[in-house]
């Protein structure tokens, strides 16, 4: 039921708060989330109510508005359960009431019980006293003799014994009472049983009776709350529904008035849109006929041009026929004419590509050989340089050696010359003094070049010292020759004056200070200003890397070229915007006449800016000059090394002189003296030299006569002789006879 | 339709049995169609097939013949064969419940399918073998009677409720016996003569056999009352006892009414020790004293008993005082009914301490106990404290003003 109650409780019972109720379906993600944990929440309670049974059902009654039906049915249940709750507990009563009857019999039975075991053991105890007493005396009976006492104590015994069994037997029969009361009791307490079950089964019946009858009751109850409610939900929905009805017959009857009405405006609508139609198509019928003649009328000349046409066309079309058939042989000359023309173009590809692979590999091996070639330069550069050290080495080693050799020589000879003099001719001896005499190793004559400072200090000295004679050289051109000589030392290039060398000197000493270090200009401050300017000079030229007289004349002639081009290129602005007019009207007519004229002025112009320039050289071109001169004159220094060296080569036009003069050392006529001398001491050495001869050869002659003596002497004097058959002596003898 | 014809030759037949009451067939005949008679056919010729089933029915004793049979077929067999058949044919066959209810109702006029878990055929096999073992007497009943019976019923019975066990018949010396039967000294004709039906035969073949409810006594004696006649011996306990340890499969043991004292109860005890599934044990209405109760005392902590019934016995402050010591350690007994026993203040308070500790036990009888108020505040405490137990029956007490509790 709580099942169905939940399922029905819940779509009308809380309709209110369902409102407030936050939904699943709801976009607010909190609110989706809240709306999740009632849900769980309300399953976890559902659960605990079913675990929990009727009773959290009946809360749940309360709590929920419940329709009328579960009220009743909440209500029978409870009845009922009561009803229940009672019968069971009228039922247990009995239960209960039989047990406590027999708790109650059992304490009483214990109680009886106890009473009954004393009594019995009361009762044993003193029979058994007197069962001994009996005993006891038939140990004295024994002793009898006499039959009357022995009678006696019989009797007695037997008396005894009669009371003793008496006693037990009353206590048999007590106890026998006492079953019988018991089985009294017994069979009472059966009945009383019967009679409680049937009280039970009575109130059992009486009890199911009682839970029919209120079963049914409560079952009608609730079939009637059903059927109530039922009829109160069918009244209510039959009065919804004619309401519904009635709503929708309304709208029907006023939808059907609208409808009729629009159905009417649409017929009028109609009525008058057919009116016009039919007007308007009388009209456009007539106009359509007319267009209809007219287009046939038309038709009739389109026809008959048409038919002009087609013949001309027709003509046409045979014409271009016999063109077309033309077209096609020429196309298809053309196309064989391409196809040879491409195969040229093929083969000349080809041709091409083959020759430019040769040119290239041209190219490649003349540039490996240019490379080559580069590297047999260098080297040969280097074994020329080295060779040319080497020549120098040997040259000079040489010309020691030469000039030592020719030194001897000369002074051999001049040491002749003077024995001559002294012993052959008896005359004094002057010793010749020459320039070449003391001259050792190869003449050098080496141009000195001034250094840069030293250039300045002598031109500002110069400039100081003679400033009158140069405002001489500034009138005349001439006076440049003169002031050179003036200036002895300062020997400019010829185009350049001192003067503007000074002027440029003096701009750059003030111009280009920031090329001089702060501190130096410090340290200047008390000198002169001669002194310092020269300083200033040193440093600025050490910035700008010159070195020497040359760079100096260098950076001058460019500072001159640059003023020149200034003035020359702002001059011709002018005069091209005051002719330009002329000219360009007389260009054609007067080409000669009028580039000899720009000539003639270019000339004239040049000369005054030349002269100008000395002069007016404005110290603020003076920075833009100098960043000219130092981008151009870079690359200029690059070479110098090589130009160097190339001026190293040495001058050898004085060497012949000189060996020429070492060789007439000794001058021509003493030369002839000589001569002379020579040939008398000739002639004297002849004939000592014959007197020698002779004298030797006498000696000789001498000599040989004393050895043939000897000989002579030995062969006449040996043994031999006389052995012989014919002794030499005999043969001298024979033929010295 | 032939019914009248066949009805008159297969009279034992149920289904035939309208036909044989209403002999009256003539008005039928004149109708055409026969609403009420579900199997009535206008044929007059009956079917092959009918005929063949009527064969089977009629001879279903020698040639039974179901299970070859079609579904519909099957039906009709079974609805027509009788009750009357032999067990022997009928019982593994069978397991239609429309015959087996049959057999029932026609058998006993009460039939309450739900206490035999809605099986008929369970029904009809457990209380048919109720009925032998009721009015089988010793010595004088063939004892094959049972064992016959035991292989056709051994898979059905579940449960076995026995409230009578016959003696034997002792012809001649009834008479003298009344008076010494009193004393319950005669050794000798209990050793012979006394001893019920040994169940252990039984309880060794009943392979599914769950509950056995039994009572040592006779009902409807009347005035041939002797004591005798419900007596327990020592020889039915042992026997009993060895029962239990052949039927593993015991789960609830009832024996009521039958005079069990304690050295019975002890014997009974020491058998069910660490029996595996028994969960019911009903010993009221017994004379077991605070021994017997201290061997259950023993019981309840090694087996999984979770119902006690030791109602109506004779249990007084030591004995609940050792059910109370063990029932402070137990976390299987659910129910524990101590009704009419006589175990005072003493004993009351013993179980309530007990209570204090234990937290399995819902329900508690203790009615008629001659407890008093001591025992009634221990109680209040107890129920302040255990939050498990659901119901306490405390009637018929001296307990005073103090109780409050439900009956």
């Amino acid at each position: 039921m709580s099942r169905a109650a939940l399922a029905e409780g819940e779509p009308e019972g809380p309709g209110q708060p369902r409102a407030r109720r936050p939904s699943l379906n709801a976009e607010d993600q909190e609110e989706r989330i809240a709306a999740r944990r009632l849900r769980i929440a309300a399953r976890l309670e559902a659960k605990r109510r079913e675990a929990l049974g009727e009773d959290p059902d009946a809360k749940k009654a309360e709590a929920e508005e419940l329709s009328r039906s579960h009220k009743q049915i909440e209500e029978s249940r409870q009845r009922l359960a009561k009803l229940l709750n009672d019968g069971t507990q009228l039922l247990t009563n009995i239960q209960v009431a039989a047990d406590a009857r027999e708790t109650q019999r059992r304490a009483e039975e214990d109680e009886l019980k106890r009473q009954r075991l004393e009594k019995l053991e009361n009762e044993s105890k003193t029979n058994q006293d007197k069962f001994e007493e009996i005993t006891s005396k038939w140990g004295s009976a024994k002793g009898k003799t006499i039959p009357q006492d022995l009678w006696d104590v019989l009797n007695q015994q037997q008396q005894q014994c009669a009371m003793l069994i008496e006693e037990k037997n009353k206590l048999i029969s007590e106890l026998q009472q006492e079953l019988k009361s018991k089985d009294d009791q017994y069979v009472k307490d059966l009945k009383k049983q019967s009679d409680d079950i049937h009280l039970l089964l009575e109130r059992m019946e009486e009890q199911i009776r009682n839970l029919m009858k209120t079963y049914r009751r409560e079952l009608t109850q609730i079939e009637k709350a059903f059927e109530l409610e039922r009829r109160e939900l069918l009244s209510s929905n039959k009065k919804k529904w004619e309401q519904a009805m009635q709503a929708h017959n309304t709208q029907e009857l006023e939808n059907l008035i609208t409808r009729m009405q629009k159905v009417e405006e649409y017929e009028k609508q109609l009525n008058q849109l057919r009116v016009q139609d039919a007007e308007e198509y009388t009209t456009i019928k007539n106009q359509l006929e007319n267009d209809v003649q007219i287009l046939e009328q038309q038709l009739q000349q389109m026809k008959a041009i048409y038919q002009l046409n087609q013949e001309k066309l027709e003509y046409n079309f045979q014409v271009l026929k016999k063109r077309d058939e033309e077209n096609t042989i020429i196309k298809s000359q053309q196309k064989r004419k391409l196809n040879r023309l491409h195969d040229v173009l093929n083969n000349l590809r080809t041709k091409l590509a083959k020759q430019i692979k040769q040119f290239q590999e041209e190219n490649q091996n003349l540039t490996a050989d240019y490379k080559r070639i580069v590297e047999q330069y260098k080297d040969l550069q280097r074994t020329m340089r080295h060779f040319a050290a080497i020549d120098a080495q040997t040259f000079l080693e040489i010309w020691l050696m030469n000039e030592e050799e020719a030194k001897g020589l000369m002074w051999k000879a001049l040491e002749a010359d003077r024995v001559l003099h002294t012993q052959q001719l008896g005359l004094p001896w002057v010793e010749p003094d020459y320039w070449f005499l003391d001259n050792v190793g190869p003449i050098v004559h080496r141009k000195a070049i001034k250094s840069a400072s030293k250039l300045a200090q002598e031109v500002m000295a110069l400039t100081e010292s003679s400033p009158q004679e140069e405002e001489e050289e500034e009138a005349a051109e001439d006076g440049r020759k003169e002031a050179r000589e003036a200036g002895e030392a300062v020997r400019p290039p010829r185009h350049i004056m001192v003067k503007s060398v000074k002027h440029i000197l003096e701009l750059l000493c003030d111009e280009s200070g920031f090329l001089i270090e702060s501190k130096l200009l410090g340290l200047l401050q008390p000198l002169e200003k001669h002194e310092r300017s020269l300083m200033r000079l040193d440093k600025i030229f050490a910035a700008l890397e010159i070195d020497n007289e040359d760079d100096v004349y260098t950076l001058v002639d460019f500072f001159l070229k640059f003023k020149a081009q200034q003035v020359v290129s702002s001059q011709r602005e002018e005069r091209t915007a005051e002719e330009g007019p002329q000219e360009l009207a007389g260009v054609a007519a007067k080409d000669d006449e009028g580039s000899a004229v720009l000539k003639e002025a270019g000339t004239a112009h040049r000369s005054s800016a030349v002269s100008l320039s000395s002069v007016l050289f404005h110290p603020d071109d003076v920075l833009k000059a100098l960043k000219a001169f130092v981008r151009d004159f870079q690359k200029p220094r690059d070479k110098r090394p090589q130009v160097k060296k190339v001026m190293d080569e040495r001058d050898n036009s004085k060497d012949s002189e000189y060996w020429e003069a070492l060789a007439h050392v000794i001058p021509e006529p003493k030369l002839k003296v000589w001569d002379a001398l020579e040939e008398a001491l000739e002639k004297y050495y002849d004939v000592l030299s014959q007197r020698a001869k002779l004298l030797t050869d006498l000696d000789g002659l001498q000599q040989q006569n004393t050895e043939l003596h000897m000989l002579l002497h030995q062969y006449l004097t040996s043994k031999v002789n006389q052995e012989l058959l014919i002794p030499p002596t005999h043969v001298i003898e024979l033929m010295s006879p | 339709m032939q019914e009248p014809v066949s009805g008159d030759t297969n009279v034992a037949s149920p289904t035939l049995k309208a036909s044989v009451v209403n002999p009256a067939a003539n008005p039928r005949r004149m109708r055409r169609i026969i609403a009420e008679d579900p199997e009535w056919s206008l044929a007059i010729v009956p079917h092959l097939s009918e005929l063949c089933l009527q064969h089977i029915v009629s001879n279903f004793e020698k040639n039974p013949v179901v299970d070859h049979l079609l579904p519909e077929h099957q039906r009709k067999v079974l609805d027509r064969i009788s009750t009357g058949l032999p067990l022997t044919v009928t019982a593994n066959l069978i397991s239609d419940e429309g015959y087996w209810k049959r057999c029932c109702t026609e058998r006993w006029a009460v039939c309450d399918v739900s206490r035999y878990g809605g099986s008929w055929k369970r029904m009809f096999f457990e209380r048919h073998l109720e009925n032998i073992l009721k009015y089988f007497i010793p010595n004088t009943t063939d004892p094959n009677q049972v064992l016959e019976v035991i292989p056709l019923c051994k898979e059905y019975v579940r449960k076995l409720e026995i409230d009578q066990f016959l003696p034997p018949v002792k012809l001649d010396q009834n008479k003298e016996e009344d008076d010494m039967s009193d004393s319950g000294s005669d050794v000798e004709f209990d050793e012979f003569c006394m001893n019920h039906y040994d169940l252990g035969v039984l309880t060794a073949a009943l392979s599914h056999l769950e509950e056995l409810h039994l009572t040592y006594g006779v009902k409807d004696c009347g005035m041939n009352f002797e004591w005798s006649l419900f007596d327990f011996t020592y020889q039915d306990c042992y026997s009993l006892a060895n029962a239990f340890k052949k039927c593993h499969t015991l789960k609830v043991f009832k024996l009521c009414r039958s005079k069990v004292d304690d050295e019975k109860t002890r014997v009974l005890i020491r058998n069910l020790l660490d029996h595996p599934c028994l969960v019911e044990l009903d010993l009221s209405h017994n004379l077991i004293r605070d021994r017997g109760a201290r061997a259950i005392g023993k019981l309840i902590n090694r087996s999984k008993l979770e119902i006690l019934n030791l109602c109506n016995n004779r249990i007084r402050a030591p004995g609940a005082q050792a059910i109370a010591h063990a029932l402070a350690k137990n976390s299987t007994l659910t129910s524990l009914n101590l009704r009419i026993n006589c175990i005072e203040d003493e004993g009351g308070q013993a179980i309530g301490h007990a209570l204090l500790t234990n937290a399995t036990l819902t329900s508690i009888h203790l009615g008629g106990n001659e407890l008093s108020e001591p025992t009634a505040t221990l109680f209040s405490q107890v129920l302040a404290q255990n939050t498990v137990l659901t119901s306490i029956n405390l009637a018929c007490n001296h307990i005073g003003l103090v109780s409050s509790f439900p009956a």
